[in-house]
């Protein structure tokens, strides 16, 4: 791998993992938008069937093992953000596969 | 802003299903030519960045919050076909993991997050990659990042007005004006975010965010 794909994966992940384990801490715990208009509007909890998937190691953005907590919010994020970085990698490589090297790719 | 599980009436979660399938299964079949070897390790971390973001909630009127939507800046970073495989990966991995939209909504969720913000940032790809993008270039993202998502939560709406999920009392104009309305605000930090980011992703990796189709772009011509 060249060294400048290298340098974007460190600071990409640095600052994913960043946002993701310390600043989520701090997000607001108030409805988004679309949760706070739907309440507005009286849509009230589901009006058809549910499809619902039992948490796997999550409970929303913590470990559904031990609740809410920074250290549970932290590597619930990480987790799910490597997770996404994992696939899209995969996915990526799937697609460039058998491709020729950019020319002039070294140039930044 | 993720449609929760049991909103959706059968026939429109399946609609929607059906029509962001096939856009994914577009932007698959044409993704080729815009991936190269520099713009996979971009893709994987924007990702991330995305999943990441999404998890920060930032307060917008009194009790009620939003996060970054995402669609519209890897819509411009990347264009719309590898914005949406972006967007649907980070999308399933709410919806199966972490219980962020319901399953049978990710047909939906992937529309109003993914389909139709990525249209709207590739609008203004061609801006942001003339030599030097001026206040022009910032003026139009800020209104299309808006646009991009009350469009999506006025989508949203409709999918749960299709779906006869909204109560007889309220009117279909009346649930738009108000979703609109909440949604602008946060619509104003998704402008002002992406456009942050894009100059930040485009002084760290030009020839990334250009992809293979940088040749093209040096002649002038934007395919």
């Amino acid at each position: 791998m060249t060294s400048y794909n290298r340098r974007t994966l460190v600071v990409g992940t640095a600052i994913a993992v960043l946002v993701a384990a310390v600043i989520s801490y701090f997000a607001s715990a108030n409805p988004d938008g679309l949760e706070k208009g739907q309440e507005e509007l009286g849509v009230s909890g589901p009006v058809h069937p549910a499809v619902e998937v039992p948490p796997v190691a999550f409970q929303e953005y913590n470990l559904k093992w031990i609740g809410e907590g920074f250290w549970s919010n932290a590597i619930a994020g990480v987790a799910g953000a490597a997770v996404v970085l994992a696939i899209l990698l995969g996915v990526g490589w799937l697609l460039a596969r058998g491709k020729a090297k950019a020319p002039g790719a070294a140039s930044t | 802003m993720h449609i929760a599980s049991g909103l959706l009436s059968p026939s429109v979660w399946a609609a929607s299903a059906a029509v962001s399938g096939a856009a994914v299964a577009v932007s698959a079949a044409v993704a080729h030519r815009y991936v190269d070897e520099r713009r996979v390790p971009l893709m994987g971390v924007m990702g991330a960045f995305i999943f990441a973001a999404q998890m920060v909630n930032f307060p917008v009127l009194p009790g009620t919050s939003g996060h970054l939507g995402g669609g519209f800046l890897l819509g411009i970073l990347l264009g719309a076909p590898l914005g949406v495989i972006v967007m649907a990966s980070v999308l399933v991995v709410q919806a199966l993991l972490f219980q962020d939209g319901g399953i049978e909504a990710l047909g939906a969720n992937i529309f109003i997050m993914g389909v139709l913000p990525c249209l709207l940032g590739a609008a203004v790809r061609g801006l942001w990659l003339r030599p030097k993008p001026g206040a022009a270039t910032y003026a139009v993202t800020l209104a299309l990042g808006i646009l991009a998502i009350v469009a999506g939560a006025t989508g949203a709406i409709l999918f749960l007005w299709l779906s006869d999920s909204l109560p007889r009392s309220v009117s279909l104009a009346q649930a738009i004006g108000l979703m609109g309305g909440i949604h602008a605000g946060i619509g104003i930090v998704e402008g002002v975010v992406s456009a942050a980011v894009v100059k930040f992703v485009l002084a760290m990796r030009r020839d990334a965010v250009l992809g293979p189709l940088a040749a093209e772009y040096a002649k002038g011509v934007t395919p």
